[in-house]
């Protein structure tokens, strides 16, 4: 009955536009203009990145001679090590000094979380087909001699795998040394010391850490010499802190060092003063707080660089609200005339190629999978309220958009943040950048966060005042404290196991579920309901053991001075972030529901075809499922024609919105025991692709290990209402009477022809302006032709700088595995004439 | 009269429209039109009965599937090589439709569905969060919307009641009075000319434009207030992509006794696989129009306008010299100063 058309739209995006150009050798424009963004952006474009082993190896022999004494201090003498031993470097163009690792693209090992199979990754990471990365054969050495050796058995990694109950275990891992996922109720946090993270950049800015310093020694004066606790817990965590905010002012100071030599040697007048001047500038912060814009980025680039020397946040350290912390500097330079936009916007570059060239490398196989084209999310956070609930928007967070157009790389991760009250002047420049074609900004919900923050906890003050982190959270960085990784749950393999009597296809017979009885007999849609049931829940209860182990062996195993050191909470308690209960602390975490249009989908076909209009008996569709569809192509049809979620349609709608509940009802039960938030959440990184993998044929006509639905996006092609209906859908299967939930990512893909001209901007405003009505907590856009992805995917040398989105962050489409390129051609254009 | 009486035949309800009127938009399409023009690319809007289709691209074939063969009762629905086959002759249009519903790849389709408005109106206020955002609301459309008149006012005044911002497209083709009456209750008319010659109107569309040219004129003199007229012209090629055709739509446009928008729509094609599907041949072929004949068109419309003595005219880009040298006839200009495409769809002319 519907009409409907696949766009095939002649209008280009800007972003298409410049990229039809450089494929036909026409020069570009915008790099002209930023001549020392493109000179520093040209050495590094399709680069392969190359493995550093200096963090890990100081980081292991400091290790290696601490042992046995608090952990805490044990990390903050590891730091100060790597902080006095690490290669420092000065980049040629650039204006910002502090790296982890040699000059290019590059990755550093963390080996105290995977150490026990570093010596096998890295033989095996540069032939990885998803992130690969390279190794010199010296380095290669180091690591397998040196390295690797030392963390065996003392893994957290290994601390967990044995940990593990063996119900719980068959689950998570493939191999009885759990270097495999079964990617059932894959485990996140032996691939990160913590989910992400954003820090309290302000601070440093505005006290240096001189000012932190003098705060922890007054603590220390403090504590009561004869208190066990005190003595054993809260001394050796407030020395851990002056040690490591001595151990960064080293290293900022051994950057002044050389670049102050360079610039004896420098013949380029220009570039000498500039080296001297970044030079005095290292000298002073972070230790001493920042007077100007350069600075004060300078600082904050020091401390993120450092942040990540010293653990891995995964996926990676947030920028935080840069156009607030940073606005104060900006606008007194400004006014001062130290500086302009186009100077402010040089900066930024550089650090956006500073971004660019840290490579977050995943060395467990299952870490590449959930992280495919080198995933950055270093959020930077735009917009939305200041903590006293006023339009926090400012010429900065109109600049950092300017910014996100113009600079040809996917970074930073821009994300603004939308409130009822947004200024139209704002909503419409970040529509106009959407519209550019790369994506950005992620857009981040308000009215959704702030409530439910408070509910969990926070004041108002707070809960206005988060900063995005990563993909689609929010952080509150003197509030909420650290949650290990949490799991991600296949919810399409608890479907299988319901059909197939707690057994997958791909695992044979071993028993990973409960018995819940032959689906060929289910003669009800109740019946399979209930099945269904019983392996969902048994899922979410292996989730949530597997959290709780993790919970005990993070604090055994992580420690986070500097982290800890921006932190209010652990500065006033002198306790580690890494800590399982920080005081006063909410620990907001959340277990991923993945498969959400898949296990919907399917549930509703079962419904619709087998029970209410009887067309074909279960034991005929399990026939059909185990053949793959493949001489059923009749079955495959029909349910395929079945109501789907994405459509604003009750019918699969209900069925979403009652497994969102029973997750929802469960987490809020059982998250009390672990002390943390476990609430849930639809963000799949890219997961979706390997969960696939190991699904066979399901129920919604999807084929044996394709790549399971997106987030809380639709299947792919499922959605054929357009972009109003997946919001709608999303809204009405949403349970808004429980609070146990975090983030949805939404993905929703238009073609240029819809956003054409001002008022295709003035609409694409009215829609944000309407998702922000619906309280929904993250949209994400993609602006491309189909046309653009398919002949990219075929000549991927004349489109390795195309930007696409892709589940929460952005990446190269050329970067993509072919799969997940396939996945992102299919998914449905919501282009109309 | 109650809403719960009065039926239409639609055949499609389609979600965020954004290219008919303000707004985000739902649109519903009726069936049935008084003009058989060749460029249609809503062909099976065209009948006032519902009409069989079968799309090849979405049957799985005779060797994977055979429901359909068995499904009408008189046997419409042929054994063919490889696929089935309509004999659109014995098809009867039986009110069951048990072809279509048995169907699993949605190939066999029967456009036309039988709705009140009531239920459009249903269907349409689901979407309301993004109408009150963006001044969108529901756009009827066709088909001819007026061929319909019981209808076409339910579903306008059952809008109005329900506050809903409403949006009419009609090619003009209509007693006066129902049009007329239409008009009361929209707040926007999208009102297409597609030329003003009446023999070429008459060759291409099957029928003359007299009505239409003096409905439309007739309208202007008495528009109510609160009305938006948008006068909308699709520029195709073969038919009324000349300077001459341009101009006397200018000229035309020049009598209008009050403010209208104008907007020129470029000749697509994405209607080509319908006829396919409804066993029809496409009869513009692989026709194209040519680059910046739109922009000519409408500066030429445009630059006929003032001389008909419409200097209030408004436009982006007044820039009434902005001609492309694309031949046949359209030689004055410089093809580097057209309008950039973002500025260029819409202008008002104002008495």
């Amino acid at each position: 009955m519907r009409r409907r058309i696949w766009m095939i739209s002649q209008a280009l995006s800007p972003q298409e536009m410049r990229l039809a150009d450089l494929a036909a050798g026409r020069p570009d424009p915008i790099l002209d203009r930023h001549s020392r963004a493109s000179r520093l952006v040209g050495r590094i474009l399709g680069q392969k990145p190359v493995i550093d082993v200096e963090r890990a190896l100081y980081f292991t022999l400091s290790m290696a001679e601490t042992q046995g004494r608090p952990l805490v201090l044990r990390w903050a003498e590891a730091l100060r090590k790597v902080a006095s031993h690490i290669n420092v470097y000065v980049t040629e163009d650039q204006l910002l000094l502090g790296r982890a690792g040699q000059p290019g693209r590059y990755g550093i090992l963390y080996p105290e979380l995977d150490g026990d199979f570093l010596d096998l990754a890295v033989t095996l990471l540069p032939g990885r087909e998803n992130s690969p990365a390279d190794i010199s054969p010296e380095d290669a050495r180091v690591v397998i001699g040196d390295i690797a050796p030392f963390w065996k058995g003392k893994t957290y990694h290994e601390a967990l795998n044995l940990a593990l109950p063996s119900d719980v275990h068959k689950l998570t891992y493939d191999d009885e040394a759990g270097l495999y996922s079964r990617f059932i109720v894959n485990e996140t946090s032996s691939f990160r010391s913590s989910i992400q993270w954003v820090h309290d950049y302000g601070k440093v800015l505005n006290r240096g850490f001189k000012g932190i310093v003098k705060e922890a020694e007054a603590n220390l004066a403090a504590l009561d010499p004869y208190n066990v606790v005190h003595e054993t817990e809260k001394r050796p965590f407030y020395e851990a802190v002056i040690v490591v905010s001595e151990a960064i002012a080293l290293w900022a100071r051994r950057h002044a060092d050389l670049a102050e030599s360079l610039a004896r040697s420098e013949t380029d007048t220009q570039r000498g003063e500039e080296l001297l001047t970044m030079a005095a500038m290292a000298r002073k912060v972070p230790w001493e707080p920042a007077g100007t814009f350069w600075e004060a980025l300078q600082s904050q680039w020091f401390v993120q660089m450092f942040s990540r020397l010293e653990q891995k946040t995964g996926t990676i350290i947030s920028n935080g609200r840069m156009d607030q912390y940073l606005y104060p500097f900006y606008k007194k330079d400004l006014d001062q005339g130290l500086i302009d936009e186009d100077r402010a916007l040089e900066l930024l570059e550089c650090m956006y190629v500073g971004l660019a060239e840290f490579v977050d490398l995943y060395i467990s196989p299952s870490g590449g999978a959930f992280n495919e084209g080198y995933a950055h999310w270093e959020a930077v956070t735009i917009g939305g309220q200041t903590a006293s609930g006023q339009d926090a928007t400012n010429e900065l967070s109109h600049l950092f958009l300017r910014s996100k157009r113009e600079f040809p790389l996917h970074y930073p991760d821009l994300a603004a943040r939308i409130h009822s009250r947004s200024p139209q002047s704002f909503l419409w420049d970040v529509a106009e950048t959407i519209k550019d074609g790369s994506g950005f900004p992620k857009l981040i919900n308000d009215e959704e966060v702030v409530p439910l923050y408070v509910k969990k906890g926070a004041s108002f003050g707070e809960a206005l005042d988060y900063a995005v982190s990563g993909c689609t959270e929010a952080r509150m960085p003197n509030r909420d404290t650290y949650t290990s990784g949490g799991a991600y749950i296949n919810f399409a393999a608890a479907l299988e196991m319901a059909l197939r009597d707690g057994r997958m296809l791909k695992y044979g017979d071993n028993q990973l579920g409960p018995s819940t009885g032959d689906a060929r007999n289910f003669s009800t849609y109740e019946e399979l309901f209930d099945a269904y049931l019983i392996q969902h829940l048994c899922l979410l209860r292996a989730a949530f053991i597997q959290q709780y182990h993790v919970n005990k062996q993070r604090a055994c195993h992580f420690a986070q001075p500097m982290g800890s050191a921006l932190h209010d909470l652990c500065l006033k308690h002198g306790v580690d972030l890494h800590r399982e209960f920080v005081p006063e602390g909410i620990n907001l975490g959340y277990v991923e529901f993945i498969g959400y249009g898949t296990v919907t989908d399917s549930l509703a076909a079962l419904k619709k075809v087998v029970f209410e209009d009887r067309k074909f008996s279960m034991p005929e569709i399990l026939e059909a499922l185990d053949h793959n569809f493949d001489g059923y192509e009749m079955v495959r049809a029909i349910l395929r024609s079945a109501p789907a979620y994405g459509n604003d349609d009750p019918f699969a709608d209900d069925i979403a919105r009652e497994l969102d509940r029973i997750s929802v009802e469960y987490a809020a039960r059982y998250s009390r025991e672990l002390g943390i938030h476990n609430d849930i959440r639809y963000v799949p990184f890219t997961s979706h692709v390997p969960f696939g993998q190991v699904v066979s044929a399901t129920p919604n006509g999807r084929l044996a290990w394709f790549p399971l639905s997106d987030g809380a996006s639709p299947s792919q092609g499922a959605d054929t209402e357009g972009p109003t209906a997946i919001l709608l859908s999303n809204f009405r299967t949403k349970n808004l009477d429980l609070s146990a939930r975090a983030a949805r990512m939404i993905n929703v893909k238009f073609t240029p022809k819809c956003l054409e001209g001002d008022m295709g901007t003035e609409k694409l405003v009215a829609f944000i302006r309407a998702f922000c009505d619906l309280k929904l907590w993250h949209i994400q856009f993609n602006v491309i032709n189909q046309e653009t992805l398919i002949r990219a995917q075929k000549e991927p040398d004349k489109y390795r700088n195309l930007i696409v989105r892709i589940a929460g962050y952005s990446a190269f489409f050329t970067d993509l595995s072919v799969e997940l390129q396939n996945d992102l051609i299919a998914r449905s254009n919501h282009g109309q004439l | 009269m109650s809403f719960s009486d009065r039926s239409g035949l639609i055949f499609n309800l389609q979600s965020y429209s954004v290219h008919d009127g303000p707004g985000i938009r739902t649109m519903v399409f009726v069936k049935g039109c008084p003009l058989r023009c060749p460029w249609c690319s809503n062909p099976e809007s065209q009948s006032s009965e519902p009409e069989p289709g079968l799309n090849l691209v979405r049957c799985l074939g005779l060797a994977k599937c055979r429901i359909c063969l068995m499904s009408c009762p008189h046997g419409a629905v042929k054994k063919g090589i490889g696929y089935p086959v309509l004999d659109r002759e014995i098809c009867c249009l039986c009110r069951d439709y048990s072809c279509r519903s048995s169907c699993p790849s949605g190939a066999l389709i029967v456009y036309g569905e039988r709705v009140k408005a009531p239920d459009i109106i249903g269907r349409v206020e689901k979407e309301g969060v993004f109408y009150n955002r963006s001044g969108g609301g529901l756009t009827v459309s066709g088909g001819e919307p007026l061929k319909q008149p019981d209808f076409l006012m339910d579903l306008l005044e059952l809008a109005k009641r329900r506050r809903l911002k409403t949006a009419l497209e009609t090619a003009g083709l209509a007693e006066f009075a129902v049009l007329n009456e239409a008009a009361g209750l929209a707040d926007v008319l999208l009102f297409d000319i597609k030329i003003v010659d009446r023999r070429i109107h008459e060759i291409f569309t099957g029928v003359d434009n007299d009505l239409i040219l003096s409905n439309l004129i007739l309208l202007m003199e008495k528009k109510p207030p609160h009305l938006t007229v948008w006068v909308r012209t699709p520029v195709v090629p073969g038919f009324n992509d000349t300077p001459a055709a341009a101009r006397a739509l200018g000229r035309y446009l020049a009598r209008l006794p009050a403010e209208v928008r104008f907007e020129a729509l470029p000749y697509h094609r994405f209607g080509q696989s319908k006829y396919s599907i409804l066993g029809r041949h496409f009869p513009m072929g692989s026709l194209r129009l040519a680059d910046g004949i739109l922009e000519a068109f409408e500066g030429e419309c445009l630059h006929s306008m003032k001389m008909a003595g419409q200097v209030n005219c408004t436009s982006p880009d007044s820039e009434s010299d902005s001609w492309s040298a694309l031949g046949n006839g359209w030689e004055r200009g410089d093809d580097s100063k057209r309008p950039a495409s973002s500025d260029r769809q819409i202008f008002s002319l104002k008495l």
